[in-house]
């Protein structure tokens, strides 16, 4: 890994932390996911509940797994590593299963959510960022028993 | 809300993004050009804002305040939250995390602009 040629001072602790390294982008952009969906389906659901419940919590519920995933990523530790392991899999199921019920059916969900369709509102980020999430916390974990 | 400096803005952060994406690609990690590259965008964002605080003030309010007021907090608090983040990392992904958030930047605006002058 190039960080760990360009990093050469101490400030890194001995077992490699999730926010280092490319782990220091992911929270950034989950922290950006984290609040685009909670703050859009807070308003949605305070504003038009009537409309499409179900879509307007599970943008919450989506917001929230990605707010977990935040904190599990920028955190150190062991415990902090299965808690982000454990949201980025929920956010990964969730976006796959959504994205399909959304592709497929068109009753349930009404009213777009950041999964509707793999995410293809936002770019399918919400496809990638799971992806991506995995892989770095599965390479971390690897580095951390060698 | 000033038309210019929304376009202004934009175009600086886009600028900003192309900057720290190079750096990223070139391995370099952030440093003081770039965190000062932040402060500029980021007054330029304040004085953006400030004008339509200003104006808002003055009587002139869209449709959606609450959902305006919460796009421009998101605005004015995310070029010194990445910026601190990204220069917390000295590797190349400081830069990478600011490239991100300086392509998201012209994306809310863009939002804040439909809020503010709804078009038909």
């Amino acid at each position: 890994m190039s960080d760990a040629e360009a990093a050469p001072t101490t400030t890194t602790p001995p077992d490699r932390t999730l926010r280092t390294g490319p782990g220091r982008l992911l929270v950034a952009v989950y922290a950006v996911f984290a609040l685009a969906a909670t703050a859009r389906g807070t308003y949605q659901l305070v504003t038009r509940f009537e409309e499409a419940p179900l879509a307007y919590a599970l943008s919450v519920f989506a917001g929230v797994v990605y707010l977990v995933a935040a904190i599990g990523l920028a955190r150190a530790g062991r415990t902090s590593r299965r808690v982000a392991l454990v949201s980025v899999s929920v956010e990964m199921v969730g976006v796959l299963v959504v994205g399909a019920l959304s592709e497929f059916t068109s009753g349930i969900f009404p009213e777009d959510t950041v999964w509707s369709h793999f995410g293809s509102g936002y770019l399918f980020i919400p496809l990638i960022l799971p992806i991506l999430g995995l892989w770095w916390i599965l390479k971390v974990h690897r580095a951390d028993q060698a | 809300m000033v038309d210019w400096l929304t376009m202004v803005i934009q175009m600086v952060s886009l600028a900003m993004a192309v900057w720290c994406l190079v750096s990223t690609f070139r391995d370099q990690p952030m440093l003081v050009p770039h965190l000062v590259g932040m402060g500029v965008l980021w007054l330029l964002v304040l004085g953006q804002v400030g004008a339509m605080i200003v104006a808002m003030v003055g009587g002139e309010s869209p449709d959606e305040t609450v959902m305006l007021v919460s796009y421009l907090a998101t605005v004015v608090l995310l070029p010194p939250a990445c910026a601190v983040w990204g220069f917390m990392e000295r590797s190349k992904w400081g830069p990478a995390v600011i490239a991100f958030a300086c392509l998201i930047l012209p994306v809310l605006l863009v939002r804040i602009e439909q809020l503010w002058s709804p078009v038909v």
